[in-house]
C-alpha cells in the first residue's frame, strides 16, 4: 500500500487510487468540476490541478493515481494560482446570472469563486453567446452559457444509464452539449444529470424557478416509488415537500435514482384527505373515533371477527404493518381476514427500476413472518359478493392487480367501509368512514426494500391538516374500544416492541422449521424403513407365487 | 553541390510513379533491411540521431524502443500527415512530389516492430497529396511493395490513407487517434501514450512523414552516417520550408545545424527588396518569435532552445519592417481560438479571451493594463491544458509581447495601429511617418 504525503500529512491508500481520493482521506478537499466519484475522470475542468513533487508541472489530481512515496501540495502558492486562472476562465464566457439561475446555493462554480478567484471580472470583450433555455428532453433544460462543459452529463449517460443521447459539438468556446440527430435527453435517469451538473447548465422543468435552494430544508428519506427504496433528500419548504434528490447508498442506489420515482413526491400533495370524514361529512377525531369503535364493536357482535377484512398496504411502513397487526390480534381476535393491497406492478429495468411499486411489501412478510393466510386484495371484491366479508377496513387506495372498478362496486355493498389512507381518491365516497393518514414525510419509519434491507426514513415537517401516522390512528381507535394495552407513547416504543416481536417470530418460525426438519427426516427415515421392510415382504412375495406358478 | 536524400526525387519529372522511382533506386533498401536483425535496425535509427520533425523533436529510435515488442494485441504504424500550422509545408512536398518514399519508410518501420497496418492521416486540405499517395500506394501493392508476404520474405504490411476533417489539434498525436477512431478531435490525456494504448486501444507508433521519409536512407547508409550529417544530438539533412518576405520562398534541404543566416541567404536569396528583416519564426506559428540578431543561431533542438525559440518542423517564416507585430500576433491568436477543440477549461476559454483582448489593442481600443492582463493569461494557460494546444498560442503571444513592448505601447497609448493605412489601402507615405 502506498504512502502518500499531502501538505505534509503522511497517509496510506489503497493501490491505484487517484492523488484527489488520497487526499480526501488525508482530510484535503481539492476543488474539483468535471471529477464524480461514479464516472471516470476525463480531467479536462483542470480544476484539480496539485503540485507533485518531482513532476515538471501541475498535474489533475483526480486523473493522477498515487505512487510510493509521492509529496503532493494541495494549497501550494502555485496550485491556488492555477486554480484561481481556472475561475477565471471558466467565467469569461459564463452569464453570471446566479440571480435567476435555479443552482444559485448549491453551484460548486459559486462556491469556488468566493472560495479562490472572488475578484472582478477583467473581461471586457462582449461574451460567447451559446443556446438558452432550451428543452434538452421533456425532463431536462439546458443552457449552453451557463455550461462548463464539464462532460459528467455526457458520461453518465454513456457509463450509467448506458443510452448515451448526449455529446459535445462544435469546439473551442463554441463548444456546447447536445443530444445527437433526432434524439433528445429521455432515458428514465435523464434528471440524475441535473443532480451531477455542478453549475446551472441542467436544470429540472419540474423544479425551475419554484424555489430557492437556500430556503430548503433536507431531511433523510426513501423514495416510495417502488420496492428498491432508493435513499433520498427529501427537501422542503413550509411544510410543501419541493423535489427529491438521490442521496448516495452504495448498497441500494448508488449517487442515483430514476425519474418517475423522482417525481412521485407529487403525490404527497394532491388530493390529500386532510380531516376525518363520516359519511361524507367533516368529523373530528375526537368523536369518531367513538363511533368507529362502536360501528366495529356493533359489527363484531352481528357477524363475528370473521365477517371483517382488515386490508394491509404495502405502501405503509413497517411500525404502520405492526400495528395494524397488534390491532389484528388484540381487537379482531386473530379472526379477521387479512388482505395485501398495493399498487399494481409496473415497468422495471436491470438498474434501480423494480416492478414492485410498492416501498415495503418485504416489510409486510417481516412483520408477519410468514403471509400464509394473508390473500391478495384482488379476492376481496369476490369474498364480499359471496357475503363472507360485511365489515372492511381498508389502509390505502390501492387494488394492486385487481380490477378497481368491481372492487368499488363490492365496496358499496359493504355493510361498514372504514378507509384510512393518504388520499380518497374514488373511495372517498364509498367509505363510510376515512381516516386521513400523513404520507411518509411526515412521520417517521421504516421501509423493508426488495432487497430485503431495513431502512429508516424521517420525519420531515408536520403532518398535513388533522393527518395522523397509521400507527397512531390504530391506537386511538383501539383504545376506544377499550384495549389499552396498545399504548406506545413514542415510535421507538413500537419499534422496540416490534424488533422484539420479529424476533421472537423469527425464532419461533426457525425451531419451526427445525421441528418440522426433523418430523420430515424422521418421517422419510419411517418411510423407508416401512418401504424396505414392504420390498422384503414383496420379494418375498412375488418369490412364493414364482414357485408355485406353473411352467 | 551536396548530395541531396530527401529532396533527391524533387527534380524528377514524374518521380512519384512508381517505376521512375525505382529507377532511381527505390525500393532498393527494402532487401537490406529484410536481411537486417530487427534490433540492429533500432540501434541504427537510434546512432542515427533523429529527431522527430513534427515538432516536438522526440529521438526517434527511443520511440521505437517504446512499442512493446512481445505483446500479443496487433500493433499500429500511424504516420502523422497533418501538416496544418501556420507557416509549415515541407510534408507536404514528400507527399506530392516522393510519397514512395515515405512507403517504403513505412514498410522498413513496419517490419523492424513488427506492425501490420499503417494508417497515413493526412490533413483534409491536402487534396493533391492525398490523391498521390493512394495512387502510389495502388502501384506499390501491384508491385508486391505493400500486402501480403512483401518480397517473398512472409511478412504482411496494409497501408491506408485516411483524411482528416481539417482540424490543426488533429495534428497532436493522440487528437489524430482519436480523430483516425472517428471520433471528434480531442486529444487524450497522457499517460498512457500511443505506444502502451493508441489507435483502437492498441499500441501505436505515431511519427512524421519527414521521419518516416528518412528512415530508407538511414539503412541504406547507416546511422553512423546519418549522424555525421548534422549536429550534436540532431542528426542528418531535413527539409527546411522557407517563408515570409524572401526572394526565393520554398523547401529546401539542408544538413541540421545550419544557421538561419546561412538559410537566408544560400537558400532564400536574401530578403525581398526594401525589406528589412524585423524578426523571423524559426519553426513554425507556434515558436517565439526571435529578432535578427539571432539570425547565427544554429537549427537544432538543443541550439534553438538556447537561442530563445525552439526548431519545431524547421520551417522559417522572415518578417519584414512593414509588418505590424500586434496584427500578426492577432491572427495567431485567431488562428488558435479558432482551431482549439475546447475540451479543457484554459485553452477553450484562454485563446478567445486572449484573441479578444489582443483583436482590441489592434483596433486600438487597448487599455494599458491590458498588456500585463495579455501576460496573466497566457501564463495562466501553459503548462495547465490536457495538450500543447494552449501553448501554442501562450509562448508565441508573450514572445510578441516582450520582443516587441514598444509596439504593443504604441498601439495603446495612440488607440491605433501605426501600420493601419497599409491595411485600409491608404497613401504608403503615412506609413513611414507614422513609423
Amino acid at each position: 500500500m502506498p504512502m502518500v504525503t499531502i501538505n505534509g500529512v503522511e497517509v496510506e491508500v489503497e493501490k491505484d487510487v487517484s492523488i484527489l481520493e488520497a487526499a480526501a482521506q488525508a482530510g484535503f478537499d481539492v476543488p474539483h468540476f468535471c471529477y464524480h466519484p461514479a464516472l471516470s475522470a476525463p480531467a479536462n475542468c483542470r480544476m484539480c490541478l496539485v503540485e507533485v513533487e518531482r513532476a515538471p508541472k501541475l498535474l489533475p489530481a483526480c486523473y493522477n493515481p498515487v505512487s510510493d512515496g509521492m509529496v503532493v501540495q494541495t494549497e501550494s502558492e502555485q496550485v491556488v494560482r492555477a486554480r484561481k486562472a481556472v475561475l477565471e476562465f471558466i467565467l469569461v464566457n459564463h452569464p453570471v446570472d446566479c440571480p435567476i439561475c435555479d443552482k444559485a446555493g448549491e453551484c460548486k462554480l459559486q462556491d469556488y469563486y468566493f472560495a479562490y478567484d472572488a475578484q472582478e471580472s477583467r473581461m471586457r470583450a462582449e461574451k460567447q453567446h451559446k443556446v438558452k433555455a432550451y428543452p434538452i428532453g421533456p425532463r431536462v433544460v439546458y443552457d449552453g452559457e451557463r455550461c462548463i462543459l464539464c462532460t459528467r452529463c455526457i458520461r453518465f449517460c454513456e457509463e450509467i444509464s448506458g443510452t448515451s443521447e448526449l455529446t459535445l459539438a462544435d469546439r473551442g468556446d463554441k463548444i456546447e452539449v447536445r443530444t445527437f440527430p433526432g434524439q433528445e435527453l429521455d432515458n428514465d435517469y435523464s434528471l440524475c444529470t441535473v443532480d451531477v451538473c455542478p453549475v446551472g447548465a441542467l436544470t429540472s422543468r419540474d423544479f425551475r424557478f419554484k424555489c430557492r435552494v437556500w430556503l430548503l430544508t433536507s431531511t433523510e428519506s426513501i423514495c416510495t416509488g417502488c420496492s428498491q427504496g432508493c435513499n433520498i433528500h427529501l427537501d422542503h419548504f413550509r411544510n410543501e415537500t419541493q423535489r427529491y434528490r438521490p442521496r448516495y447508498n452504495s448498497e441500494v442506489n448508488d449517487y442515483w435514482m430514476c425519474d418517475d420515482g423522482r417525481l412521485t413526491y407529487k403525490n404527497l400533495h394532491t388530493d390529500r384527505l386532510l380531516s376525518p370524514q363520516h359519511n361524507g361529512a367533516t368529523d373530528n377525531w375526537h368523536t369518531l373515533t367513538k363511533s368507529v369503535a362502536a360501528k366495529l364493536e356493533k359489527q363484531i357482535k352481528a357477524h363475528g371477527e370473521e365477517s371483517i377484512a382488515l386490508v394491509l398496504s404495502a405502501q405503509a411502513a413497517c411500525e404502520d404493518i405492526f400495528l395494524a397487526k397488534l390491532f389484528h390480534e388484540e381487537i379482531l381476535g386473530k379472526k379477521a381476514q387479512l388482505y395485501i393491497a398495493g399498487k399494481p406492478s409496473g415497468k422495471h429495468d436491470d438498474f434501480l427500476i423494480n416492478a414492485d411499486k410498492n416501498p415495503n411489501r418485504r416489510g409486510i412478510e417481516a412483520v408477519f413472518a410468514k403471509l400464509d393466510g394473508i390473500k391478495d386484495v384482488a379476492t376481496l371484491a369476490g369474498d364480499i359478493t359471496a357475503g363472507t366479508i360485511k365489515t372492511v377496513y381498508m389502509m390505502g387506495t390501492e387494488f394492486g392487480e385487481g380490477d378497481r372498478s368491481e372492487a368499488v362496486a363490492a365496496l358499496k355493498k359493504c355493510e361498514l367501509f372504514i378507509l384510512q389512507s393518504t388520499q380518497g381518491a374514488d373511495l372517498l365516497d364509498v367509505a363510510h368512514i376515512a381516516l386521513p393518514a400523513c404520507t411518509h414525510a411526515e412521520k417517521e419509519g421504516t421501509f423493508v426494500n426488495e432487497e430485503g434491507i431495513a431502512q429508516p426514513f424521517y420525519k420531515a415537517y408536520e403532518p398535513h391538516g388533522d393527518s395522523l401516522p397509521d400507527w397512531q390512528i390504530f391506537m386511538r381507535i383501539a383504545k376506544a374500544m377499550g384495549k389499552s394495552t396498545l399504548n406506545f407513547t413514542f415510535l421507538s416504543k413500537v419499534q422496540d416492541r416490534m424488533f422484539e416481536a420479529t424476533e421472537l417470530l423469527r425464532k419461533a418460525e426457525e425451531e419451526a422449521a427445525a421441528a418440522a426438519k426433523k418430523a420430515a427426516e424422521e418421517a422419510a427415515a419411517k418411510k423407508a424403513e416401512e418401504e424396505a421392510k414392504k420390498a422384503e415382504e414383496s420379494a418375498a412375495a412375488t418369490e412364493e407365487p414364482q414357485d408355485s406358478t406353473p411352467s | 553541390m551536396e548530395e541531396k536524400f530527401l529532396s533527391r526525387n524533387f527534380e524528377i519529372e514524374k518521380a512519384y510513379n512508381l517505376d521512375i522511382f525505382e529507377e532511381h533506386g527505390g525500393y532498393s533498401t527494402l532487401s537490406k533491411a529484410f536481411s537486417m536483425d530487427t534490433d540492429t535496425i533500432i540501434s541504427e535509427m537510434k546512432k542515427s540521431n533523429l529527431r522527430g520533425r513534427g515538432g516536438a523533436g522526440f529521438p526517434t529510435g527511443v520511440k521505437w524502443s517504446f512499442m512493446p515488442r512481445d505483446s500479443d494485441k496487433e500493433k499500429y504504424l500511424v504516420i502523422n500527415a497533418d501538416e496544418g500550422e501556420p507557416g509549415t509545408f515541407k510534408d507536404r512536398y514528400i507527399m506530392e512530389l516522393d510519397p514512395h518514399r515515405l512507403i517504403e519508410g513505412c514498410v522498413i518501420t513496419a517490419y523492424t516492430l513488427g506492425l501490420r497496418t499503417g494508417y497515413i492521416f493526412v490533413r483534409g486540405e491536402l487534396q493533391h497529396a492525398i490523391r498521390r499517395l493512394e495512387r502510389a500506394i495502388k502501384q506499390a501493392y501491384e508491385k508486391g511493395h505493400l500486402g501480403k508476404n512483401i518480397h517473398g520474405k512472409g511478412f504482411d504490411f496494409d497501408l491506408y490513407v485516411h483524411s482528416s476533417a481539417g482540424a490543426y489539434i488533429c495534428g497532436e498525436e493522440t487528437g489524430l487517434i482519436e480523430g483516425l477512431e472517428g471520433k471528434p478531435g480531442q486529444p487524450r490525456m497522457k499517460p498512457p501514450f500511443p505506444a502502451i494504448v493508441g489507435v483502437f486501444g492498441h499500441p501505436t507508433l505515431v511519427n512524421n512523414v519527414e521521419t518516416i521519409a528518412s528512415v530508407p536512407f538511414i539503412i541504406e547508409r547507416g546511422g553512423d552516417f546519418w549522424a555525421s550529417l548534422g549536429i550534436e544530438k540532431n542528426g542528418g539533412p531535413k527539409l527546411f520550408g522557407l517563408s515570409g518576405m524572401i526572394k526565393k520562398p520554398g523547401v529546401y534541404e539542408a544538413p541540421c545545424g545550419i544557421t538561419v543566416r546561412e538559410l537566408l541567404e544560400r537558400f532564400g536569396g536574401g530578403m525581398l527588396d526594401g525589406s528589412d528583416l524585423k524578426a523571423f519564426i524559426p519553426g513554425g506559428s507556434s515558436c517565439a518569435i526571435l529578432k535578427p540578431d539571432a539570425l547565427d543561431a544554429q537549427m537544432g533542438i538543443e541550439t534553438m532552445r538556447e537561442a530563445g525559440s525552439s526548431m519545431g518542423t524547421g520551417c522559417v517564416t522572415f518578417i519584414d519592417h512593414t509588418t505590424c507585430m500586434v496584427r500578426l500576433a492577432t491572427r495567431l491568436a485567431h488562428f488558435y481560438h479558432h482551431e482549439s477543440c475546447g475540451q479543457c477549461t484554459p485553452c477553450r476559454e484562454g485563446t478567445g479571451w486572449a484573441y479578444k483582448v489582443i483583436n482590441s489593442i489592434e483596433a486600438g481600443r487597448g487599455r494599458p493594463e491590458e498588456l500585463e492582463l495579455l501576460l496573466d493569461i497566457c501564463d495562466s494557460i501553459q503548462g495547465n491544458t490536457i495538450c500543447a494546444h494552449g501553448d501554442s498560442l501562450a509562448i508565441p503571444v508573450r514572445s510578441y509581447i516582450k520582443t516587441f513592448t514598444e509596439e504593443f505601447e504604441d498601439h495603446i497609448k495612440h488607440q491605433r495601429c501605426p501600420f493601419k493605412p497599409w491595411r485600409t489601402g491608404k497613401s504608403k507615405s503615412k506609413v513611414s511617418s507614422a513609423a
